[in-house]
């Protein structure tokens, strides 16, 4: 188990900065995850974390010490790729004790530490088959026990899961988290779905053009976003985000085009203009509020996403169960107040006013 | 082919007489074993050309695929324009350049040497070689050799037991390529060779004399200097329906 420490940390392709001045440090044991869209830099920083490429300027501690200079295996780091990249000539066995071999550890014990992790992995059956001769979940698991024999300091994993079809990617996600939870070791996940961070992450580093946007757990990045591209991003539906201002007349009031929506008396009013965002659990859908044309029903199951017409744009609302509402029919859209996000129009940092 | 072997398999009056006479009975190995034992060298011809081959795809093999692993991978200066240098030999038509090559090769004592004939092979075969694994070692996912190397592999380990095995049918086609080039070429060779090396095309080439010309003979070689390439053609088919790389990664 290990500390990860980046201070600073740069990449530039050329002209083009992947990485820009990141700074973050992870704790023992942790499972940190890192979070944005394709060409955020986030597989960039997780090779860098790895050794498998350079830093222009900054510097990568692991348990406090330097490790700019060092390459991946010394940095006791472990690492399953995208693509899994087995051994194509390789069986299970002997991708799994390549690592072991290589620093040449008598025959009996690899083959017993190998077994031991194959098991664990539910690969026993599997030990002489070559990678083409598995299944897709099957090699991701050999690629696992690639990483996990080696008993790293920490994990890296790369998107390990954007190759598996959706039933698999949700049970691999759980084998991924108990893994660590027996394990123990800190663990770096790159992945683009939020879904995916906020299940498996203890912190959640969101990654906005190779600079950090937010750092902090899945429910900080969730229901106290730094900004509105981290609203946006977490989440789903999507945040709806709306531009409008106080008002105060017989109290005071966001008045997003025709609708206010009533504020505590505690409420401070910013001095710069704002935009709001609501997520969907705080949108009302029925007999009270504003009148809106539905124009989308999208049942999930265990609710039904409402999207509806309203002040010029659309809101989602959640609502409990399925339900019978159709397109083009009318409701009434009540928002809760507790639900409200402010964001700076300028800036886009979120705003505290209570 | 088939003609070429009737014709190898006839004594040279059935093959002068009209119409042409392809009475079984006068079905004769008598061709093979005149040009194997002939002074015409045939048989020095096939050594000369097997030495000649070897030497050259196996040099080529290693000296290209040291050069195409560096060209594919490694971050080297200027690495297209030594590719564009490498595709501009292969532009001169060699009749353009054997005048000056024979004069070089004679002021160094390297005609008629074997060292001389595969220096020259490799110059143009080399190119080709470097070009083909360049492309095979681009296509090599480059998670392997980084999965390798947190595995805890030096690069030369990662040479030895990820990309060198995985490369093995596309060195072995690439091998059995260059040594065909070698072992068919003959412009180069008549010109640069005299006695002592000349080659199987060479020899096969002299049974057309200004008097008569041997057919049964001649083909008789043509056909014995075929087999070593037909041999190679086989195993190499073999080798390179070996789907090594799929499997590794899932697209």
């Amino acid at each position: 188990m290990a500390t990860l420490e980046l201070i600073n940390i740069k990449k530039k392709f050329g002209d083009f900065t992947a990485v820009n001045d990141i700074n973050l440090r992870v704790e023992e044991g942790e499972f940190v995850t890192l979070l944005g869209p394709s060409g955020c830099g986030k597989s960039t920083l997780l090779n860098m974390t790895a050794g498998l490429e350079d830093v222009t300027s900054g510097e990568v501690h692991i348990n406090g010490k330097v490790v700019n200079q060092l390459g991946p295996f010394e940095r006791d780091v472990a690492m399953v790729f995208q693509n899994y990249a087995l051994y194509p000539h390789m069986s299970v066995e002997e991708n799994i004790g390549f690592s072991l071999r290589l620093r040449k550890r008598p025959k009996n014990e690899i083959q017993a530490k190998v077994l031991k992790v194959a098991e664990m992995l539910d690969l026993g059956k599997f030990m002489h088959r070559l990678p083409r001769e598995l299944s897709g979940g099957q090699q991701q698991r050999v690629a696992i026990g690639r990483a996990v024999i080696r008993e790293p300091s920490i994990f890296l994993f790369d998107e390990p899961f954007s190759n598996l079809d959706a039933a698999l990617r949700l049970r691999t996600r759980g084998e991924i988290k108990e893994l660590h939870q027996r394990l123990g070791v800190t663990s770096i996940f790159v992945t683009h779905d939020q879904e995916e961070a906020m299940s498996l992450s203890d912190r959640i580093v969101v990654l906005r053009l190779g600079q950090l946007e937010q750092f902090g757990t899945p429910e900080d990045v969730y229901s106290r976003p730094a900004s509105k591209y981290v609203a946006r991003f977490i989440g789903t539906p999507q945040m709806d985000i709306f531009a409008g201002a106080f008002v105060n007349s017989g109290g005071l009031h966001f008045q997003i085009g025709e609708a206010g929506i009533p504020l505590p008396v505690s409420f401070k009013t910013p001095d710069t203009a704002v935009d709001v965002g609501i997520r969907a659990e705080f949108v009302v859908l029925g007999s009270h509020g504003f009148d809106a044309a539905i124009r989308l029903v999208q049942p999930v199951g265990p609710f039904t996403y409402v999207t509806v017409d309203w002040q010029g744009g659309s809101i989602t609302a959640r609502v409990n169960g399925v339900s019978h509402m159709k397109p083009k029919e009318t409701t009434k859209v009540y928002i809760d107040p507790e639900g409200l996000i402010f964001f700076d129009r300028i800036t886009e940092k979120r705003i505290d006013l209570i | 082919m088939i003609w070429g072997v009737v014709t190898s398999l006839l004594p040279l009056s059935s093959l002068i007489s009209r119409p042409i006479d392809l009475n079984p009975a006068n079905v004769t190995v008598e061709n093979f074993i005149l040009v194997l034992a002939s002074s015409r060298g045939l048989f020095s011809g096939l050594i000369n050309s097997f030495i000649i081959a070897t030497f050259t795809s196996a040099v080529g093999l290693v000296m290209g695929s040291m050069a195409a692993y560096a060209l594919a991978r490694l971050n080297m200066p200027n690495s297209s324009r030594i590719l564009m240098m490498i595709l501009a030999t292969q532009m001169f038509p060699g009749i353009v350049i054997v005048i000056p090559l024979f004069l070089i090769m004679s002021r160094t004592g390297l005609v008629d040497t074997h060292f001389g004939l595969i220096i020259v092979y490799l110059s143009f075969i080399l190119p080709v070689v470097i070009w083909i694994l360049k492309g095979f070692f681009e296509s090599v996912p480059v998670e392997l050799e980084r999965a390798a190397a947190v595995d805890g592999a030096s690069p030369l380990q990662t040479f030895r037991y990820i990309v060198l095995p995985i490369s093995l049918p596309p060195l072995f086609a690439t091998g059995v390529f260059a040594f065909i080039e070698a072992w068919n070429e003959f412009f180069f060779a008549i010109i640069l060779t005299r006695i002592h090396v000349k080659t199987a095309s060479i020899a096969i080439a002299e049974f057309s004399g200004q008097y008569q010309t041997l057919y049964g003979q001649m083909l008789a070689s043509a056909i014995l200097a075929s087999i070593p390439v037909v041999a190679l053609a086989i195993i190499f088919r073999r080798f390179i329906l070996e789907g090594f790389v799929e499997g590794a990664i899932k697209a």
